[in-house]
């Protein structure tokens, strides 16, 4: 076995095992809360001024107990969230062209490299927070490898991005073959076109695959599962 | 630790693994944003008493028992078994937390602290190291419930001594009937407590206004809840509503104890009765003039104290201030108020433990919000709250009395 088998295997039964993971994790934790017992009263703190939905969705996406506590972490925690949406978006656009995405035009993929830039200086943000007392003492090996995994991601995406974008040095990966291997991987007949595989930074394509998998398998059972509780967990609050 | 004591814990531990608390489990990013919303934490900076640094006592635990990862990799995310150190550890937390729920509106995922708290209290009973005094209250109340015939004969002798009370108070001719018992279809089943004052000053207020009301044979504290025993808590509340329920009462009115309130209003599912507070029905008084009071007749400044089960976790805070606002000229609120308002440090049942050092610590913030408001009458509405209140004032030597909004009332009404 050499080198090209073990990037295959990143780049294509793993990818697949771990969207598995990822999807089945979720759909598991899921099912586990709906067949828990529920509580038979109710939780509810007061004052309640937004109707439930309403006041759930702002809690979730503006975040204002941040906003009051901590105006700074408030910050990052809107920019990486802000962020990810967009990279999710990328991404997407790096699987097919979709024009509805761009009704604004612009370069795949999308940002100019800032969207990268935010996340890693967001996650370094979050990472050096968990240094310093108070917050050193509750932080758990989870919190610190899971934002270390995060940025291991970004930080190879993130190059990817710029080298493509920039041209640096020849190391460009076009668009189309970014396209080829991920929508041969969705048509389940998954290829990794040369452009790729020939490219100097193949092994940097493979890294950053690899990274992506363990953190779409760490996502169901770790705490970056507060992407879906967090809406179930605040609708507590307010029933 | 025996096999079969840590075998008994787990079952408990995933017996209260509900819906909630696997949210509270999963959720928590340990951003550290409650660090330090805990009165118990302003007072005493350990980690201990932080909100989260309670909950992950409980939480290590849940990962290890309930979760693959905890179990095969326990460093990652600090799991940990049974033992005796943690259960030392778990004593800690949970009882030196009031259940005030401040922490919830600090935590962008609205997590419960109490909740995971109420698991660790469950677990201490579990292991045979809750606090003694709590677990024979509950088992007190509970041996009442079986048993009231027994009490009531005693209780009514009680009772008429108290009606004397209320009439030489109301300069009435009679004592008979101005605290009924036993009266079937009341518009009002009143809950009060062991205390004399918590019945003879209610008394006095649903006489004055008129009301058809009736008394309780029982307390509406609930030591079972303090105690973190369900089935326990569950029972002393139901003795209630089976009274309320033979008498066919439309209504239960409880007395000034914010967990009593909450229970019965909030955590017993949908009942054929409305629940409220003490402090509702004198607001409905006041509005509807079936009870009067001497406008601004108290000059010196007063402020009140929101218990936290009446107001951040009942929603009644406009109430009492509007009650205080008839009698005081000179009201003063603290700061921060409301839902963000200090608890006292009383409450959750830590008030009836041996702990007064440790109060009057955890009481710090409560004690320089009042400070701040210089004023020199702190109204409530709770008794824990009016008891730890009488200890942070005598801790810290202020110049303050202590009343309770049904005292407060009672002072001033117009008969
Ligand atoms: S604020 Fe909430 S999520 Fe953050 S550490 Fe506290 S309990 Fe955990
Ligand atoms: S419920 Fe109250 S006492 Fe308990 S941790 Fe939260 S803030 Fe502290």
């Amino acid at each position: 076995m050499g080198w090209s088998d073990v990037y295959y295997f990143i780049m294509v039964p793993m990818v697949y095992a771990a969207f598995a993971i990822f999807m089945a994790g979720i759909v598991f934790k899921l099912i586990v809360v709906f067949f828990s017992k529920k509580s038979k009263g109710t939780f509810s703190t007061f004052p309640k001024i937004l109707p439930r939905p309403l006041g759930v969705l702002k809690d979730a996406f503006l975040v204002p107990v941040a906003w009051k506590r901590d105006k700074i972490l408030w910050f990052f925690i809107i920019a990486y969230h802000a962020a990810f949406v967009l990279l999710f978006i990328g991404h997407l656009e790096l699987i097919k062209e979709f024009a509805l995405l761009q009704i604004i035009p612009h370069q795949v993929f999308l940002g100019a490299g800032i969207v990268g830039i935010v996340l890693i200086i967001s996650v370094l943000y979050f990472l050096f927070r968990r240094f310093k007392s108070p917050w050193r003492g509750i932080s758990v090996p989870e919190d610190y490898l899971i934002l270390l995994l995060i940025f291991m991601t970004m930080i190879v995406g993130s190059h990817l991005n710029l080298a493509a974008r920039y041209n640096a040095a020849g190391f460009d990966i076009p668009v189309e073959d970014y396209r080829t291997y991920l929508s041969s991987l969705f048509a389940f007949n998954p290829t990794i076109p040369a452009g790729i595989t020939g490219s100097p930074h193949y092994v940097l394509v493979a890294l950053h695959i690899f990274f992506a998998n363990l953190v779409l398998m760490v996502i169901p059972f770790s705490k970056i599962i507060h992407m879906v509780f967090t809406f179930l967990s605040l609708n507590i609050q307010r029933k | 630790m025996e096999k079969q004591k840590i075998a008994e814990l787990r079952k408990i531990l995933t017996s209260r693994l509900n819906r909630p608390m696997r949210y509270y489990n999963d959720t928590c990013t340990r951003c550290g944003l409650c660090y330090d919303t805990c009165h118990a934490y302003q007072g005493i900076p350990e980690k201990i008493y932080s909100p989260v640094g309670r909950a992950e006592v409980v939480r290590k635990l849940y990962k290890k028992y309930t979760r693959l990862s905890g179990y095969l990799f326990p460093y990652w995310g600090d799991s940990t078994s049974f033992n005796d150190p943690v259960m030392d550890e778990a004593y800690k937390a949970v009882w030196s937390c009031t259940g005030c729920r401040r922490c919830v509106m600090n935590c962008p995922f609205g997590i419960d602290t109490a909740l995971m708290m109420s698991v660790g209290k469950h677990l201490l009973i579990q292991n045979g190291t809750a606090p003694e005094e709590l677990v024979m209250l509950a088992d007190a109340a509970v041996e009442k419930g079986k048993s009231i015939e027994e009490f009531k004969e005693g209780y009514r002798q009680v009772i008429r001594d108290l009606e004397k009370e209320v009439q030489k108070r109301l300069g009435l001719a009679e004592p008979d009937g101005l605290i009924p018992m036993e009266k079937k279809n009341a518009e009002i089943l009143y809950v009060g407590l062991a205390g004399a004052h918590t019945i003879v000053n209610p008394a006095i207020i649903f006489n004055a206004a008129r009301e058809n009301w009736t008394l309780s044979f029982f307390e509406g504290v609930n030591f079972g809840f303090f105690a973190g025993d369900p089935e326990k808590a569950d029972f002393i509340a139901k003795r209630i509503i089976n009274e309320a329920t033979a008498l066919n009462v439309k209504e239960i009115v409880i007395v000034e104890c914010g967990t009593a309130f909450r229970i019965m209003r909030f955590l017993m599912g949908k009942l054929p009765f409305k629940v409220s507070s003490i402090v509702e029905v004198i607001h409905r008084y006041l509005a509807a003039g079936r009870i009067k009071l001497k406008d601004k007749s108290v000059a010196e400044p007063v402020t009140y104290h929101d218990p936290c089960q009446i107001g951040r976790n009942g929603g009644i805070y406009d109430e009492p201030r509007d009650i205080i606002h008839a009698v005081a000229a000179d009201y003063r609120e603290m700061s921060p108020t409301r839902e963000q308002n200090w608890c006292c440090g009383g409450g959750g049942g830590l008030v009836a433990l041996d702990n007064e050092e440790f109060r009057i610590k955890s009481g710090k913030p409560k004690k320089e919000q009042i400070v701040k408001t210089g004023a020199k009458i702190v109204v409530t509405a709770c008794e824990n709250c009016v008891m730890q209140l009488k200890t942070i004032a005598n801790g810290y030597g202020l110049d303050v009395e202590i009343k309770y909004l049904t005292e407060f009332v009672c002072e001033n009404l117009i008969r």
